[in-house]
């Protein structure tokens, strides 16, 4: 069962040993990074498809926690585990590359295996300063992607986000530094255990509050989104459809583990309701006002996230199935609209007429838009309607108020989107440059995902409350760190 | 509440992180900005180090502490040195790419190089300037937009 950890280890192991094989062989340099990936992609799908899911603990080098430090496997964390190695295969650079930039190539290949070893380890860690770690080295790896594009406004877009990044990572810290002063651990189920004690306090919650903005910069929570607009403008469409797919769900699945597993019965959801209804706002009237389309599906990623923010706030089981739908929905959606981008990356006005040039791309625009905005039955629609009942069935004013504001920026979604779609299908006398077949090919094989979805919707929607109830149980994720104490896991509370 | 050691102690990594969080906020020069980041960092690793000390426990090494004296906590002294890589590893990244932006736009003026990273962005993508509909009809309030430069087309 300790294969969970090759698909962390292996991918550092070739990101280190790149630059060396590719002076020996440029080939087998390029062929090293998806073969590493496909590796980790194989062995997730194993323990996923294993018969018992039941999740599991590794301890690391053998050491037991509290004082080792731990992967926590259950089906939740092997979700984004598995999402990492897909999404960075689908954005991986194909593109053959000549000779004399081998060493440059097999630089940005080398930046890519961190960025997916950091993220299937933040995916799999259950030890605060280890996700802290990992969450630096994915931020290390995204800055280094973002800057390597060269042109002089990538590399000031990238100062900026290292900036906002960096600080982030400070205030985390501080929340982290609060929680060991509380506590006396960082292990995410022994602070489960000493929460009920230990963190019900104003520094508990300041703890949170520092945590939340602090990884809120990779989840483009609202104050701390800045960067978002900007790097998304200049970085190539594949890394901001990597940070806006993948690594942003990366950094809300810690903002998760903390919510679920430590802080599940204080004012810790409030205040991530409030944030995510202010970044809902502020994500959506920024897409309606863009005026170019990366800039304009990167304000609708921030909306996104917003909500689920909001989905996740809402407080058990349902929540996190809300939350959890929401997520891999975006994730496949926003993906595919950032392959679409790699050659749309003009202003919405010189898209005019694209649908003449790529039939296809713009009818899996408009199929992704669908989705997006929540037309039934396209999964969109499920996740939306879950979202809304889960706030209804609280009905306390601030779950009402996300509520309105949720109906309200799918009004404003419907008509950027559809604003765009119709320019899309306009008569124009300079059509845009047609895509390349593998931007096509990435965005077609996620618009048949969703299609499948849309009609298997009962057997995905049964397995996603089944991942749900188990991720939202925190009792077992502290049984399963801790099977010699059941005692005092016992004394939890019953929802 | 005494004054004693390491309420000082205390004070002063709070006071680095607001001095850092304020530098960044409030400062225009990137450089400095890189800077004021290195203060918040350097205040939070004593913040750290603060939550496993003890005044009278020697330092964590087993065999060179005397038997019997209590030692200070080695978690938090080992996240430090991990947090003080990291942040080394990050400032020479960020000054890196400062070096960049300073050859691209031979600046590191932040309102400049927003203003700068506009027009660019704007002249790539094919979008109107910014500020070109929405700019006050009388003078402005701010500094005028400086010219185009010439120079970054030579490097980029």
């Amino acid at each position: 069962m300790n294969n969970v950890i090759l698909p962390v280890i292996l991918p550092l192991l070739a990101a280190f040993l790149m630059l060396p094989v590719a002076r020996l062989s440029a080939v087998v340099a390029r062929l090293l990074g998806p073969l590493v990936l496909l590796i980790g992609l194989v062995l997730l799908l194993q323990l996923w498809f294993a018969p018992e899911a039941e999740p599991f603990m590794v301890a690391l080098g053998g050491f037991a926690p509290p004082l080792g430090i731990v992967f926590y496997v259950d089906q939740l964390a092997l979700i984004f585990a598995m999402a990492v190695p897909l999404f960075t295969l689908v954005f991986w650079n194909w593109s053959p590359g000549s000779d004399q930039d081998a060493q440059g190539m097999a630089r940005q290949d080398a930046l890519m295996l961190l960025l997916a070893a950091s993220a299937t380890g933040l995916a799999l860690s259950g030890d605060l300063f280890n996700i802290y770690v990992f969450y630096e080295l994915m931020s290390v790896a995204s800055f280094g992607l973002v800057a390597l594009t060269g042109t002089g406004p990538a590399q000031v877009a990238t100062v900026r986000y290292l900036l906002l990044s960096a600080f982030g990572s400070v205030l985390a810290l501080v929340g982290i530094a609060i929680l060991y002063t509380q506590t006396g651990t960082l292990n995410l189920a022994q602070l489960g255990q000493l929460a009920p004690t230990a963190l019900q306090g104003p520094a508990g919650l300041a703890a949170f509050a520092f945590m939340l903005i602090g990884f809120g910069v990779k989840a483009e929570l609202f104050p701390v989104n800045t960067w978002v607009p900007e790097v998304y403008a200049t970085a190539p469409a594949r890394i901001a459809g990597l940070l806006a797919g993948l690594i942003s769900k990366l950094a809300v699945l810690v903002v998760v583990r903390l919510l679920v597993v430590v802080y599940q019965d204080t004012g810790a959801a409030q205040l991530m309701l409030v944030l995510g209804t202010l970044t809902v706002l502020f994500g959506e009237f920024a897409a309606w006002r863009a005026r170019d389309f990366p800039r304009m599906i990167g304000f609708s990623s921030i909306g996104q996230l917003g909500i689920v923010f909001i989905a996740f706030s809402i407080p058990g089981p349902w929540g996190v199935l809300a939350g959890l739908a929401v997520a891999l929905h975006h994730l496949l959606i926003k993906s595919a609209l950032f392959s679409l981008a790699n050659r749309w990356s003009g202003s919405l006005e010189g898209l005019a007429g694209g649908a003449k040039s790529a039939p296809i791309a713009a009818g899996l625009f408009v199929l992704l838009a669908l989705s997006l905005i929540g037309v039934p039955p396209l999964p969109g629609f499920w996740t939306k309607i879950l979202v809304l009942v889960g706030l209804a069935q609280e009905g306390a004013a601030l779950h009402i108020s996300a509520l309105a504001a949720i109906l309200l920026v799918t009004a404003i979604e419907a008509n950027y989107l559809f604003r765009f779609a119709i320019k899309l299908y306009r008569k124009s006398d300079q059509p845009p440059a047609p895509h390349r077949t593998l931007d096509i090919g990435a965005a077609a094989l996620i618009g048949i995902a969703v299609v499948v979805v849309t009609v298997q919707i009962d057997p995905v929607g049964d397995k996603l409350r089944a991942v749900a109830r188990q991720a939202a149980d925190r009792t077992t994720y502290i049984t399963t760190v801790f099977p010699s104490e059941p005692g005092i896991a016992a004394r939890e509370d019953s929802r | 509440m005494e004054l004693n050691f390491v309420t000082i102690l205390y004070v002063g990594a709070i006071g680095l992180l607001l001095i850092g969080a304020m530098g960044l906020v409030m400062g225009n020069n990137l450089f400095r900005m890189v800077l004021a980041l290195v203060l918040a960092e350097a205040g939070v690793n004593l913040l750290l180090i603060l939550a496993g000390y003890r005044g009278d426990a020697t330092a964590p090494i087993l065999g060179i502490a005397p038997a019997g004296v209590q030692m200070v906590d080695p978690v938090p002294q080992v996240l430090v040195l991990t947090a003080i890589v990291i942040g080394v590893g990050v400032q020479a990244l960020a000054v890196a790419v400062l070096i960049r932006v300073f050859r691209a736009y031979g600046t590191l003026d932040a309102r400049e190089l927003k203003t700068l990273f506009e027009f660019d962005v704007a002249a790539e993508k094919g979008t109107e300037p910014p500020g070109s509909t929405q700019a006050p009809a009388g003078g402005r309030p701010l500094s005028p937009v400086p010219p185009r430069p010439q120079a970054d087309e030579a490097s980029s």
